[in-house]
């Protein structure tokens, strides 16, 4: 059971200390040939742009793409999210597997980041929004939304994706953590890629 | 409820930037080079160092219009250069909607004492260090993110590595010491006791670190990132070379791809000229950057 973390740029290393915090092995995806038997993916916050420009190099994009069309247990964060994101405002479409409308840095600057209150699935805590996109409107009906602030949807899940635009791998609560591991674990039953 | 400007909403914007390269930029039109080159953030500044070095003058905050047009020719977060206690220079910055305040030595000091009081500011601050010392101050100053010095505006890259290597060495002497040892360290290194706890305990720097000053190739970006730093600024190395758009995004991969050999060597093709470097032996000592700062 291994957990494949995208490691163009961005926090993937707070991801992976979340992975230790919950005992599950992972390994950094840069290459296509990292992509190798992995069970899941987290694809990390960071800076979208940048993170484009790196994966042209082999189109690890695509590759991951195939992955997550064929059932890989996927969690995003932030700017992971907008790379899933079926349309994107201010910004790109990667590969769209998200039916949501989002927004890049839709609070504002950095001036605008915060730590807010969140109600994810059953349980409520603080989390930091980091210059962070907002999840403008559902696209469909295969997308649920998971989590709140206030009356705004910060995260959704469409079948084996779930996309949130906040940063949980900053906080790595009990909850969170025991929900990481359940969700990705899943993978185990779907089979390595 | 909503917390803005926490410890922790500053220090979230640094680990964002992780893995990656922020570049100098003079200009909007520099700045879209770097943003389509893969840059996680771009540093507006009215010289770079290689110019501040040649022209000599007071080097001082950007102009308003000179961040204001890079603020709105780009997406990606925007860093802007404070002189070293100049805290109205600061407030300006932070007035502006800067993303993150660089509180430089390669600026001429306004204060040769003291740094700003970063924690009166709802802006995050990096600031460079020689050694653990000095990133314990600036920590215990308010600093969410720290770099090395290194020599800027040289394109010779010793002295960042002297200064990460000495960060790493006296880090690792306060992970492995004996509580009883911490006061004399913090004595030894002039670092406030409570940072070295918290690095102890941590076993690590409690911010992210980056490498600067004198990256100019793929493989100085990657010599820095396998000594442990977590990215790279890069100021003249870039717009001071042959190829400019070309050896931002070879840089941003090398950064990416530190540990990958034939990455790097793929990379480094077709790169042009790299900037023209200085030998640091060659300075003389009041025209080297890294002494200011205290």
């Amino acid at each position: 059971m291994k957990v494949g973390v995208l490691a163009l740029q961005g926090s993937f290393f707070n991801h992976c200390k979340s992975l230790e915090l919950c005992d599950l092995d992972y390994v950094l995806i840069k290459r296509l040939s990292d992509l190798k038997s992995i069970n899941s993916l987290i694809i990390p916050g960071g800076e979208s742009t940048s993170m484009k420009i790196i994966e042209k190099e082999e189109n690890l994009f695509f590759a991951i793409d195939k992955y997550i069309k064929k059932g890989l247990p996927t969690l995003t964060t932030c700017a992971g999210t907008i790379i899933l994101s079926k349309k994107v405002i201010d910004g790109d479409i990667s590969i769209p597997n998200i039916d949501i409308s989002i927004q890049r840095n839709a609070y504002g600057r950095q001036n605008q980041s915060f730590e807010g209150d969140v109600k994810f699935l059953d349980n409520s805590d603080i989390y930091c929004f980091i210059r962070a996109p907002k999840i403008i409107e559902l696209l469909s009906s295969d997308v649920k939304p998971i989590a709140f602030h206030n009356e705004e949807i910060v995260g959704v899940q469409q079948q084996n994706i779930i996309g949130l635009t906040y940063h949980p791998e900053l906080t790595n609560d009990n909850f969170y953590l025991n929900w990481l591991k359940e969700y990705l674990k899943s993978g185990e039953h779907v089979g390595s890629f | 409820m909503k917390i803005e400007a926490s410890e922790k909403v500053k220090k979230g914007l640094a680990e964002m930037l992780k893995g990656g390269v922020i570049m100098d930029v003079v200009n909007a039109e520099q700045a879209v080079i770097a943003e389509k080159a893969g840059a996680c953030a771009v540093m507006a500044l009215e010289r770079i160092p290689a110019d501040i070095r040649a022209n000599g003058g007071v080097a001082r905050m950007s102009s308003v219009s000179v961040i204001k047009e890079v603020m709105q020719s780009v997406s990606i977060p925007v860093m802007a250069k404070a002189r070293i206690g100049h805290f109205v220079e600061a407030q300006m910055l932070q007035e502006l909607g800067i993303d993150f305040i660089d509180e430089s030595e390669v600026l001429t000091p306004a204060d040769e004492v003291n740094h700003i009081n970063k924690r009166n500011f709802r802006a995050p601050f990096v600031c460079g260090a020689t050694g653990l010392g000095e990133a314990a101050r600036r920590i215990a100053e308010g600093a969410s993110m720290i770099r090395t010095k290194g020599e800027a505006g040289t394109g010779n890259v010793v002295e960042a590595v002297r200064h990460m290597r000495t960060v790493t060495s006296e880090m690792n002497q306060v992970i492995n010491s004996d509580e009883h040892e911490l006061v004399s360290l913090s004595k030894k290194f002039g670092a406030p006791l409570n940072i070295l706890e918290e690095i102890k305990s941590l076993k690590k720097l409690p911010v992210v670190n980056f490498a600067a000053g004198g990256i100019a190739t793929p493989a100085d970006a990657a010599l820095m990132m396998q000594l442990g730093c977590d990215g790279v600024f890069v100021g003249s190395g870039i717009f001071k070379s042959g190829d400019p758009a070309a050896r931002a995004e070879a840089i941003v991969l090398a950064t990416t791809n530190f540990n990958n050999p034939s990455v790097l060597i793929e990379v480094s093709k077709n790169l042009g000229e790299p900037m023209v470097g200085i030998n640091i032996n060659t300075l003389p000592e009041e025209e080297k950057l890294a002494k200011r700062g205290w």
